[in-house]
């Protein structure tokens, strides 16, 4: 066996967690103990042995000053000190949290005005912030404050309609999101347990899947089946639709991940052991291949999570997802293009939402693959 | 039969020709399997949602003519009446005599003439954009990777991130909200709508290109990063060969490899680009004009347009593969 310098100095805990919660497994071997460095005996006159002796030593001094933390804990500290990640994750959450509780605090909010074509009906925040309530002798108009973002060219709130299109873009990813991580996690483990048809399988859907784009897959689906979806499912119909579509065009690749990392899980030594103890095959997917899979499916699936955004919106803005007058930040921005000499305004809060939404996700994304998989390569 | 079509045929036999008796059969067989395997699938996914899309294009088609008499036999004329099979098999064996089929909405038109009609303004932006991604990012991944980990790396990754993540429809707004603030101010700007002339194609391909060139940055530096940790770029460092001979010479020359292989999946994603770009620009497009017949209920374009599409992935990773197994001897093995 060669014994290389580099290995040797990883010697203090938390960096050695770093090397083993890199490969994945999440599974350090048994900290020496002050019991097993005594079985070695007394050191011997060969450098190598003393210096195995001094590591050891240094090991267990390492041990009993601190606790052990898990690979995961290693991995969220690692994750805490990035700070362009951190913030832009607070970011993406307030966004998000917003887009659900805020308009039930943002009815509430603003000063009564006068509506109606003669501007004669005293309207209060509960009327005009509805995201699909109309002002039209109030159209095209730069914040005030009554509209804190101005309103459209037909006198919606945009404010109000870019919280329910954020709110729109959550609910889809969450959707998918969903589909994409179960069968993702089922085809792409048993793919890579069992390897054989399912391997098969995958292996063509993937190339299928990847030779169609995406975007078109999912645009022809919503235009064919949208109304159907919608009649049978009611207004969320068409959303359920647009998430299934994009559901279909994004597992493959989750499942890809999946089945590369059981395919080095499953020759690991900890599965043989399991095995030769007879634990059967369900029980070592369940508990041991599975729980070690987290690392990856959280980083896939944040960047998923951009590519579904920015599908909704692209679908939306090709006229096929969500539909007038619903709202969504692709529709929002294709409504907003044809008004961008008159009011620009009206483009640019949807178009600036999607650009921090994407560029914080990313960010997010690349902090969580760095944290979780320090020796992956970009 | 067209002349691009037996082109096309003409092309394809003797590059397989070419490649088989490069590379061996075997291999060659395997992908070719793979590749009908594709059409196949992307065909017959494509024919069922137009199959069970509802709506019906007899009845667009007869307007205030119709009668369920009229509609029957239109219905049997198109072979319509037939079950789903039948009318799957038919599909395949006109797509085979590179039959596409006639547009609904405009009876008087093929799908291949529609086709030919606008795809080259969509091929030339996307060759010129992707072109002009590859002219920017390839030298700047290259950049990034010799200067690795230092203030000019880091700056190059951040704004290739930015790019990289930022769709082209949040670019375009912002693009135009410039345009039109400096047109107000009465300082000349580019063209924002239309194609042919070259002020109207400078915003659209420049645009376009941005949108990818950061692709390949990260790729090209990627890979760079990893054949400059090479133990052969170390030996000619030590020999006292000049850095920029390393680097373009004995680097540079290794790391295209990878690259060649993101050619077919960057062409799928070059596809959502020109769609936007075509949308957004008023380009006569073949993406503004799928985008018509999707909402229209057109399924033979829609249909027609899936398979050019899934053909030229196929195909480029059919290419790809190849040039990799000419390239590389160690594949052909394997």
């Amino acid at each position: 066996m060669q014994i290389d310098d580099k290995s040797r100095e990883t010697t203090d805990t938390p960096k050695r967690m770093e090397m083993f919660s890199s490969t994945g497994l999440g599974v350090p071997p048994m900290p020496p103990t002050a019991a097993n460095i005594k079985d070695l005996g007394p050191a011997s006159d060969s450098p190598t042995r003393t210096s195995i002796q001094a590591e050891l030593d240094a090991r267990a001094e390492g041990i009993s000053d601190e606790k052990p933390i898990s690979p995961f804990r290693a991995s969220l500290r690692r994750f805490a000190r990035d700070r362009r990640a951190v913030i832009s994750l607070i970011i993406v959450v307030f966004i998000f949290v917003a887009s659900i509780i805020g308009p039930f605090i943002y009815e509430h909010i603003g000063p009564t005005i006068k509506g109606g074509f003669s501007s004669n009906i005293v309207e209060g925040p509960q009327v005009y912030h509805d995201p699909i309530h109309q002002e039209l002798l109030r159209s095209d108009q730069p914040p005030t404050l009554a509209y804190p973002l101005g309103t459209d060219r037909v006198g919606r709130d945009i404010l109000a309609r870019l919280l329910a299109g954020v709110n729109v873009s959550v609910q889809v990813a969450f959707l998918v999101l969903l589909f994409d991580i179960g069968l993702g996690l089922i085809v792409g483990t048993l793919a890579g347990y069992y390897g054989g048809l399912i391997d098969t399988f995958l292996a063509r859907f993937t190339d299928l899947i990847f030779a169609f784009p995406a975007l078109l897959f999912a645009s022809v689906a919503a235009a064919t089946l949208g109304t159907e979806f919608t009649d049978r499912l009611g207004p969320s119909g068409r959303l359920i639709l647009v998430s299934l579509a994009l559901g279909i065009t994004i597992w493959p690749q989750m499942a890809r991940y999946v089945r590369g990392q059981t395919l080095q899980l499953k020759e690991q030594q900890f599965i043989e052991a399991s095995r030769t103890v007879g634990t059967s095959d369900r029980g070592i997917i369940t508990r041991h291949i599975v729980p070690n899979l987290f690392s990856i499916v959280l980083t896939a699936a944040t960047l998923d999570i951009v590519g579904i955004i920015i599908g909704e919106a692209t679908i939306s803005l090709l006229g096929l997802g969500v539909q007038p007058p619903g709202s969504s930040l692709g529709l929002m921005i294709s409504e907003a293009a044809p008004m961008i000499p008159v009011a620009f305004h009206e483009i640019l809060f949807p178009v600036l939402t999607l650009a921090i939404i994407v560029l914080c996700l990313s960010f997010v994304g690349d902090g969580i693959g760095d944290a979780f998989n320090p020796r992956r390569k970009d | 039969m067209n002349v691009f079509a037996i082109l096309a045929v003409v092309v394809l036999l003797a590059f397989i020709a070419y490649a088989t008796a490069r590379i061996g059969p075997r291999f060659m067989v395997r992908r070719l399997a793979g590749l009908v395997f594709v059409l196949l699938g992307v065909s017959f996914i494509i024919f069922i949602l137009g199959f069970f899309a509802p709506g019906d294009a007899v009845f667009t088609q007869l307007g205030q003519h119709y009668t369920p008499q009229a509609a029957a036999a239109l219905r049997h004329a198109y072979g319509l009446d037939l079950p789903w099979y039948t009318q799957y098999l038919n599909y395949l064996n006109r797509l085979i005599h590179f039959d596409l089929g006639t547009s609904f909405t405009n009876d008087t038109r093929t799908v291949w003439q529609i086709l030919q009609l606008y795809v080259p303004a969509s091929v030339q932006l996307g060759i010129s954009g992707t072109v002009l991604a590859l002219i920017v990012g390839v030298p700047l991944g290259i950049l990034a990777a010799v200067r690795a980990n230092s203030r000019v790396d880091a700056s190059l990754q951040a704004v290739g991130l930015v790019f990289y993540a930022l769709p082209s429809f949040v670019i375009i707004p912002l693009f135009f909200v410039a345009m039109v603030s400096l047109h107000q101010r009465g300082i000349p700007t580019l063209a924002t709508s239309g194609w042919g002339t070259i002020d109207s194609e400078i915003a659209p391909i420049a645009i376009f290109g941005l949108g990818i060139f950061a692709y390949y940055l990260r790729l090209t530096r990627a890979s760079m990063l990893e054949v400059l940790g090479q133990d052969y770029v170390r030996t000619a460092r030590a020999k006292g060969v000049r850095e920029r001979v390393v680097v373009w010479r004995h680097a540079f020359r290794n790391a295209v490899i990878p690259l060649l292989t993101a050619v077919g999946p960057a062409l799928a994603f070059a596809v959502v680009g020109v769609f936007i770009v075509e949308d957004f620009f008023n380009i006569p497009g073949i993406g503004e004009e799928t985008i018509n017949a999707i909402s229209q209920r057109d399924f033979p374009i829609v249909q027609g347009v899936t398979i050019l599409l899934a053909s030229a992935v196929v195909f480029m990773n059919l290419v790809t593969d190849v040039a990799y197994g000419l390239a590389d001897p160690r594949i052909k093995t394997q």
